[in-house]
């Protein structure tokens, strides 16, 4: 079994997208430089000067020409080295993207790809660390997809460039770039539309987002030394998940705990209890809970930063609660731990 | 190029067509806001008489005008705008966001300055793709020249030299705020100091002088492959949104829009008799189309959405 990490499975995108695909260009803030976006671009930009688009600081007119090419026939991948600065570019997104084929009566499609960066720790601050993914997948017409892994990123961002034809966002999360993985062999048979079954448990579901997915293995793999069983689903597609696949997994433990990147309040942890709700309450055994970010914007301070994001001691007490006990009656309960100090290759600047 | 009668023609057709529009909008056949191009007309005519097909136009809510110019057909239109599916768009547009892809109309946005971007993206394409004789149309009226995007689009447009034309339509209004309420700048120095091209007619109202005016610039743009910005003094006759006059609210100066009326070549011209009355048979026979159109139905509010 082979490793890679997310980061190289992002260049390798990014390789086969400009590689095989001739209509494809990538357009963004720093594409060109010598960092290119976290190394996900490099080199590119000298084998296909004209695809390779450096843009001014002007983020609303670059996804409006994003969608001017996609209506001229190429494929537009637009990125944003923080996820936080593709707010500039909802008027494009929301008002003309996502409604350009439905407003029209199918007279247009809007391919493109909008690859939107989380920062998270090593004191990213308020305006560098937001998870936009309740916002943007509200929208009809949008797609919105957070991979977890490198298998994510391969299947997911090859269907999106070859297969489909509309506005996709993916929101890509810096602390997992480095990571490395071990090569997944499940499939999906459509990657920007479904959920993944990452983990068999039989007592407590656990809906997680992006590098909440690692976290939760985490805490899982504690919790099965320990006579807990978690089963997890990596939920992939914000805006598209597999709600038969959440529903299935909630009648079979009549437990869950959603663990999202961002805020709890109207977001992911809201829709994924409304899928359960809408199907049948009464498959719950004991009330849901949910584990994101604090209702707050994200501090700076270290101290407070590590206060504001849940980590794996966060998440084992919560799931031992859910089943009915104390963490005080186990023993080794991890620590809590920032999560800099954890994901040790990332110590900033950004 | 067109000669004067055929353009007048053009013309008078949308003029036409806008006050059948005016005539049925009382019945509430057309629930949808209409931005009336009246008095605007000449300007979407003479620019269109110097476009190929493949030259492509970007327009807004107010797009009756280019729509029609440009060549979108005129029974899909009523269609569109009575909500039916025998529009181009099946209904769901309406009169803001009209479109002909075949014809090069590429949609128009209700949010204002919207889609300029779209026309410097669309030549960005064309020049990855190595097209030669291509022009992009961004079209706008005065009040988008405040939008960020407005400077944003000018500045992308230099930096790649990129053909487009900036295409003003200069009413001099936006809602009811006249341009002097709203510009600190002067937009000819503000277009020179991003290296573009600026160009203005004055005399917007006759599609002769427009269409061998623009001829020149358009043709700059094409043979450079580079943008210019093109401003011409227009006048809309009517109230912002919808079919009535709001003259007499008394925010906008009566002798101001009666001279302009006086240099009109559609009113009070006796020669284009003949020619209204084979538009208005024209305009007949479209809005029995749109007539017989069906209205969408429970399986058509789901469909295109992804």
């Amino acid at each position: 079994m082979s490793t890679n990490t997310y980061r190289k499975a992002l260049e390798s995108a990014m390789h086969e997208a400009m590689n095989y695909h001739g209509n494809t260009v990538i357009i963004g803030q720093g594409v060109t430089d010598f960092k290119g976006l976290f190394g996900t671009t490099s080199g590119l930009a000298e084998k296909f000067p004209n695809r390779l688009i450096e843009t001014p600081l002007a983020e609303d007119s670059i996804a409006g020409i994003c969608i001017g090419m996609a209506l001229n026939g190429m494929y537009p991948i637009n990125t944003h080295i923080r996820a936080d600065f593709g707010l500039l570019i909802f008027n494009q997104l929301i008002n003309l993207a996502a409604k350009y084929k439905y407003m029209f009566g199918g007279l247009f499609e809007i391919p493109m790809m909008m690859r939107m960066i989380i920062g998270r720790s090593w004191g990213q601050g308020a305006q560098h660390s937001q998870s936009l993914q309740s916002l943007i997948a509200h929208i009809p017409g949008l797609v919105v997809v957070m991979p977890a892994s490198p298998q994510s990123i391969k299947e997911s961002y090859s269907y999106a460039i070859e297969k489909y034809r509309g506005p996709v966002v993916f929101l890509e999360h810096r602390l997992m770039y480095e990571l490395s993985f071990e090569d997944n062999q499940t499939k999906m048979e459509n990657p920007l539309f479904g959920s993944k079954l990452e983990r068999l448990g039989s007592d407590i579901t656990v809906v997680a987002t992006s590098v909440m997915v690692i976290e939760v293995k985490r805490a899982a793999e504690y919790l099965a030394r320990n006579g807990i069983s978690v089963e997890i689903i990596d939920l992939h597609s914000i805006s598209h998940p597999d709600k038969d696949m959440i529903i299935e997994s909630v009648e079979k433990t009549g437990r869950l705990l959603v663990a999202d990147t961002s805020w709890a309040q109207f977001g992911v942890a809201s829709e994924i209890n409304r899928i359960i709700n809408e199907h049948d309450p009464s498959i719950l055994k004991s009330p849901s809970r949910s584990l994101g970010m604090q209702p707050a914007p994200c501090p700076t301070a270290k101290t407070l930063e590590d206060l504001y994001y849940p980590d794996v001691y966060d998440i084992v007490v919560e799931l031992i609660s859910i089943v009915g006990k104390s963490h005080t009656d186990y023993n080794n309960v991890p620590n809590k731990e920032s999560m800099t100090d954890y994901y040790k290759h990332f110590k900033g600047p950004f | 190029m067109k000669d004067t009668q055929e353009l007048l023609f053009e013309a008078l057709r949308i003029r036409l067509v806008e006050e059948k529009i005016i005539d049925l909008y009382p019945s509430d056949q057309i629930q949808s806001p209409v931005h009336l191009s009246i008095g605007q007309e000449a300007v979407a005519v003479g620019i269109c008489a110097n476009l190929a097909v493949t030259d492509w136009v970007f327009i807004n809510y107010r797009g009756h005008a280019f729509y029609l110019a440009k060549g979108g057909p005129l029974p899909q239109f009523f269609a569109e705008l009575m909500g039916r599916v025998g529009g181009l768009s099946k209904g769901k547009a309406g009169s803001m966001h009209l479109a002909a892809p075949a014809q090069g109309v590429i949609g128009a946005s209700a949010v204002v300055a919207s889609t300029i971007s779209h026309a410097v993206g669309a030549a960005l394409a064309s020049k990855i793709k190595g097209e030669k004789n291509r022009i992009f149309i961004a079209n706008f009226g005065d009040g988008a020249m405040e939008q960020g995007v407005f400077f944003e689009s000018l500045n992308f447009a230099s930096l790649y030299k990129l053909p487009v034309l900036f295409l003003c339509e200069d009413n001099g209004l936006a809602v009811h705020t006249h341009l002097k309420d709203r510009q600190s700048f002067n937009i000819q120095q503000l277009v020179n100091s991003f290296g573009i091209k600026f160009q203005q007619i004055l005399e917007g109202y006759d599609p002769t002088i427009v269409m061998n005016e623009s001829k020149a610039v358009i043709d700059f743009v094409k043979k450079n492959q580079t943008p210019a910005f093109l401003r011409v003094k227009t006048m809309r006759y009517k109230e912002h949104v919808g079919p009535g006059e709001d003259l007499h609210v008394g925010y906008r100066s009566e002798i101001e829009m009666d001279n302009w009326k006086l240099k009109d070549p559609l009113i009070s011209n006796q020669a284009l008799d003949e020619m209204a009355a084979k538009i208005r048979l024209e305009i007949e026979a479209a809005l029995s189309f749109a007539y017989n159109s069906p209205f969408p139905t429970k399986a058509d509010l789901l469909t295109d959405v992804y």
